[in-house]
């Protein structure tokens, strides 16, 4: 229980942190998302239903400070309610729900849910490798989704880029992540279980 | 399956049906209380980042410090010149207009406002500036500088507001070209990831006589933005499939941004 409330306290604190962190302009503005990084890493130490509490709140806040403020001129709402062709101004209408982030946080923290067994024993290598699997994912996901809603497929190589950049420094921080939580777990004698891989033999 | 990761499952999945419910009103008072809640970070790391560019930039001695300080009084004093001059045509022109019955043009308050810092986002093209809902900021409001337009308010907190650049593609300018009848729909490019992003002005027509160089503007349409802000300079004009398309670079330089004015379109004086 302990455990748990000091990873939810430090995934706040990454929210704040994340302000400082800076981008580096000629990567293409890409910059370590601390926050997506500490979730990934903590879905890999905490249990299911824990890791879903994670997600949701992760989602919830990285959508509340990250993303654009939903379409509210009365003049915009009111030509899209009348379906009138006018020359439309402003922000886009449809844009990334608001929400959306939780949806991708709990698909890809349950697939971090999947080395928890490595992590348990100390091994990092492949953990790492995942983080950034998920990192890239979501990133993709969130770009995808964009595509989608604003249609024309647009591609450019600055955005493979820009991702592949974000996804080697959430590699590169992931490790110091997963010590913090390995320590933290030693610390207050937290066992990490992994009974949902367990396969009972009286069918339970 | 346990039962505690079904219940866990189960309540996720209800949380997330009832935030995808949430009405957009609710959603931007969400965001803007986040907003002010992070803003105490926003402010130190402004703050830090300052500092940090302040110990790496070359030192002025005092006497370069004086003539700049000169410069700048001087250029104060001719700018009051100017404003007394513009407000007499002002006051001229509704009077003028007064006279032949022409409906008042509409004033706008501008709110002068310091730009905080780039924002952190993943896709999206924003910055912060130091003015919120408590200092007369609106949402939906355009932000100009000496330049041209900037681009529009979003989320707002107490004393703080996101502004969406013009050179993100969420944000439109219904456009016109200078010496031209053409009018079009101006935008930024997806996740706007150069260090000197384009805009594209689309729904031209095609074979449209626009030469590069030409001033691009806008209209007014949409009540959003108002009309004769400078956007940009046309580079390059192409046929589409079925329409014409200008590649333009911004009036603005975005990535010099230190001091911006907010727009308050005000009642049309009658």
């Amino acid at each position: 229980m302990l455990f748990n409330s000091v990873v939810l306290i430090l995934l706040l604190l990454s929210f704040g942190l994340q302000e400082f962190v800076p981008a580096v302009p000629i990567a293409y503005h890409a910059r370590l998302f601390l926050p997506a990084v500490f979730f990934f890493t903590s879905a890999v130490a905490t249990s299911f239903p824990m890791m879903l509490l994670l997600a949701f709140v992760t989602g919830f806040l990285w959508d509340a400070r990250f993303l654009p403020a939903p379409m509210a001129s009365p003049d915009e709402a009111l030509a899209l309610m009348e379906g009138v062709e006018r020359q439309f101004t402003g922000m886009g209408s449809g844009e990334v729900m608001f929400g959306m982030s939780i949806v991708f946080f709990g698909l890809f923290g349950t697939l971090m849910q999947g080395v928890r067994p490595l992590f348990k024993r100390g091994r990092l290598e492949l953990p790492v490798v995942m983080i950034g699997i998920a990192v890239f994912g979501w990133l993709l996901s969130q770009y995808l989704m964009i595509t989608f809603i604003r249609g024309s497929f647009s591609f450019p190589p600055a955005v493979w880029s820009k991702m592949i950049t974000d996804t080697l420094l959430a590699m590169l921080v992931a490790p110091l992540l997963f010590l913090l939580l390995h320590a933290l777990a030693r610390w207050m004698r937290f066992e990490i279980r992994y009974d949902g891989l367990r396969h009972y033999s009286h069918g339970r | 399956m346990r039962k505690l990761n079904v219940l866990a499952v189960v309540l996720f999945v209800a949380s997330l049906v009832a935030v995808f419910m949430l009405n957009t009103p609710t959603t931007r008072r969400i965001q803007e209380r986040v907003l002010a809640v992070f803003a105490p970070f926003v402010h130190s790391s402004a703050a830090v980042g300052d500092a940090v560019e302040a110990v790496s930039a070359p030192g002025m001695d005092s006497v370069e410090l004086a003539e700049r300080n000169e410069q700048l009084r001087m250029e104060v004093q001719r700018l009051r010149i100017i404003a007394q001059k513009y407000n007499q045509l002002v006051d001229e022109n509704g009077q003028l207009r007064k006279v032949l019955e022409f409906k008042g043009a509409s004033p706008f308050k501008m709110t002068a406002a310091r730009v905080i810092k780039r924002s952190s986002t993943t896709w999206w093209n924003t910055l912060l500036i130091d003015k919120g809902s408590l200092d007369g900021i609106g949402t939906d409001s355009p932000v100009i500088t000496e330049q041209g337009l900037v681009g529009k308010t979003g989320k707002l907190a107490p004393h703080m507001a996101e502004v969406i650049l013009l050179t993100d593609e969420m944000c439109r300018v219904s456009a016109k070209v200078e010496g031209t009848l053409e009018q079009g729909i101006l935008a930024g490019e997806r996740a706007g990831l150069d260090m000197v992003p384009n805009l594209h002005l689309r729904f031209l027509s095609r074979n449209a006589p626009i030469n590069a160089g030409a001033n691009v503007y806008s209209s007014g349409d949409g009540g959003v933005f108002p009309a004769n802000l400078l956007l940009g300079r046309v580079i390059r004009f192409q046929n589409r499939d079925i329409s014409g398309e200008a590649l333009v670079k911004p009036a603005v330089d975005f990535s010099a941004l230190d001091h911006v004015f907010v727009i308050e379109m005000q009642e049309i004086l009658q």
